[in-house]
């Protein structure tokens, strides 16, 4: 007699939840990456890529997995594309970082002095609002266990507030460097300034995906 | 051996057989989201059951068994020939035993209740054609199938809804959940109490009116209200900041809860399905003691005891294991979601049993589990489960129905 047993499917919460590690993973060594980058350290970019590249196929292995349990007959207590967008936009965030190390490898860059100041701020900024995202994704246990209401429901709605004012702050940074990167185009070549640009862009990226996991949970909320 | 003792053995086996079937199978289901939720132990949860459902089946199980022994048929068209009745009662019962067997064999989830109805029927229309059934009251049972899972469903989500919005919405959960926990344990105490004292105690000869058992169920409840009181105050207190510790103790506060709506359900499990056994039963007994089929007495208590009994004996002996089965495997539910899943459906299937309709408890139970998915209690739900629901009922009536006129024939053929 297994007629109760069968309502009760696996929650695809959980995995979402070792899913936001896998990334978390990633974004771990953004700064590390940066740092190996810029004192020139070719060998340990190269490193810490294959770690990256590592913790992002676990991800898209537990994404796939996510997807397969999730038929038609599955109903969750959130919308079930709200959560389909929240499974996307952690994993670009685990895809872009995973861009940063392709472009790093593309060429060996020495990055101008004028700019190292600025870039490592932005790499900071960019590692503290995706680390912000990653811990909502963390509190989704107790998000549903409150019902979607309370304190919780109140943290999460903070969190997403401050993840937009992030956002907005790299995107701010990001254009004060690009702007400062392209006042250089005498003293660099063509291809340092398209690859220097595409860095600062991927970084923006992974604050646009966090501000975008925000938005996603705050439906949540309200569904 | 003279025909009406071999009659006799013979309708009391196949109901030992049907009542152990029972207790091994339906009652883990009923259990199911006490044990899922971590509120009971299995072994706990058995000990609970063997009460509640002998309790159940004693005090309440009279109205329903009523329905199955003389409410479907017209009884005039067995007026000239009583003994078809017994035959047909017996192979009612034959017929459901089988059909339980064969779905437990390919893993069906069937219903013991279906069978028997379907049974029923089946050789009814088989002695005396179409007319020879009660197709209103008939109707309305069927009618009271589909109605118990939506209504424990609704039940289970206007419950959950209000829990969730007096306690895990608010800031402090835990203060609210503290505050809350003695009255519901009164509601609980209260209809639980009235169920066994209004219209349960005429097997003790202790017929209460309506006003004085609600009188006896307050006090009941009072006790109840107080007792929780006490508990509660031995819960310690978490800091308002820390929401997931909170979350944590609240929940603890409802598993006393659980295990009351535990006795509750097995109560009404208990009080609904021991008909399903010991209706054609007593059918049999009558007809074979009074020579007519016009039965009049009420339903003789022994009945009720030994239905009761075989039911906690099939639990003890081989509904163990299911219920350990069923209890290991479901995760993902809450004490707060169980009580609201096992309130709701215990409240329908009890109602149902004083109005003398037999219903299936597991599909009730269903109907509140979806109540409280729906009412976002769940982080998933599989609503497959609908489907395979209507499927058995499809397979269910149909096929006991056949089978039981089929004995019905046989039996009529070679005993006369």
């Amino acid at each position: 007699m297994r007629t109760i047993l069968s309502m009760f499917a696996k929650s695809p919460f959980k995995p979402l939840v070792s899913h936001i590690d896998q990334v978390n993973e990633c974004v771990s060594q953004i700064v590390p990456l940066f740092e190996a980058y810029k004192s020139g350290d070719y060998k340990k970019v190269e490193q810490i890529s294959q770690k990256i590249e590592k913790a992002e196929h676990k991800a898209d292995k537990i994404k796939d997995n996510i997807r397969q349990h999730l038929p038609q007959s599955i109903f969750l207590p959130v919308d079930k594309r709200d959560f389909m967008h929240l499974l996307s936009a952690q994993d670009d965030i685990a895809d872009a970082v995973e861009d940063l190390t392709v472009i790093m490898r593309l060429k060996n860059i020495e990055i101008p002095e004028e700019l190292l100041e600025s870039l490592m701020d932005l790499v900071q900024h960019v590692v503290d609002t995706a680390n912000a995202a990653c811990s909502m994704i963390r509190e989704l246990e107790d998000l549903l266990e409150s019902s979607f209401g309370g304190a919780e429901a109140e943290k999460i709605e903070k969190i997403a507030q401050e993840l937009g004012t992030s956002e907005w702050e790299a995107d701010k940074k990001q254009f004060l460097i690009a702007k400062k990167l392209f006042s250089m185009d005498d003293k660099l070549n063509a291809a340092e300034l398209f690859l220097l640009n595409e860095l600062i862009k991927k970084l923006g990226g992974v604050a646009d995906q966090s501000e975008k996991i925000g938005k996603t949970l705050r439906m949540f909320l309200s569904r | 051996m003279d025909l009406n003792t071999f009659l006799l053995v013979f309708a009391i086996t196949a109901c030992v057989y049907m009542a152990c079937n029972i207790g091994a199978n339906d009652v883990a289901n009923a259990m199911g989201t006490s044990v899922g939720s971590g509120s009971l132990t299995f072994k706990q949860a058995i000990v609970v059951a063997a009460v509640a459902e002998f309790a159940g089946a004693y005090f309440v199980g009279g109205h329903v068994s009523d329905t199955i022994r003389k409410g479907m048929l017209d009884p005039s068209i067995f007026a000239d020939v009583p003994i078809h009745l017994v035959y047909g009662m017996i192979g009612a019962l034959v017929a459901s035993a089988v059909w339980l067997n064969i779905a437990s064999y390919l893993g069906w989830p069937v219903s013991t209740t279906h069978s028997i109805v379907g049974a029923v029927v089946g050789f009814g229309v088989m002695a005396g054609g179409l007319d020879a059934v009660s197709w209103g009251r008939v109707g309305k049972v069927v009618m009271s199938w589909v109605i118990s899972p939506v209504m424990g469903g609704l039940c289970a989500y206007i419950l959950f809804r209000f829990i969730s919005h007096q306690i895990f919405r608010r800031r402090n959960p835990l203060l609210y959940a503290k505050w809350l926990l003695p009255y519901m344990v009164f509601m609980v105490c209260v209809i639980l109490a009235n169920a066994m004292f209004y219209k349960g105690l005429k097997n003790l000869h202790l017929d209460l009116s309506f006003v004085e058992a609600m009188a006896y169920a307050f006090v009941v409840g009072v006790i109840g209200f107080y007792f929780s009181k006490i508990l509660v105050k031995k819960v310690p207190d978490v800091p308002k900041r820390e929401i997931h510790r909170q979350l944590e103790s609240t929940e603890n506060i409802f598993k006393y809860l659980q295990i009351l709506t535990a006795f509750y359900i097995a109560f009404a499990h208990g009080s609904n399905d021991v008909a399903n056994a010991v209706g054609p039963l007593a059918a049999v007994v009558s007809i074979l003691k009074n020579g007519s089929v016009a039965m009049k007495v009420e339903m003789p208590s022994w009945i009720l005891a030994m239905g009761g009994a075989c039911i906690v004996f099939g639990l003890l002996v081989w509904g163990r294991r299911v219920m350990e089965t069923i209890g290991s495997k479901i995760t993902e539910i809450t004490p707060s979601r169980g009580f609201c899943a096992t309130f709701g459906a215990a409240t329908i299937v009890l109602i149902c049993s004083k109005m003398g309709l037999p219903v299936s408890t597991t599909h009730t139970l269903v109907g509140s589990v979806i109540g409280v998915g729906f009412a976002r209690g769940l982080p998933t739900l599989n609503l497959g489960i609908i489907q395979e629901i209507v499927m058995s009922w499809l397979a269910t009536v149909p096929f006991t129905a056949i089978l039981s006129a089929i004995i019905f024939k046989i039996l009529l053929i070679t005993l006369g």
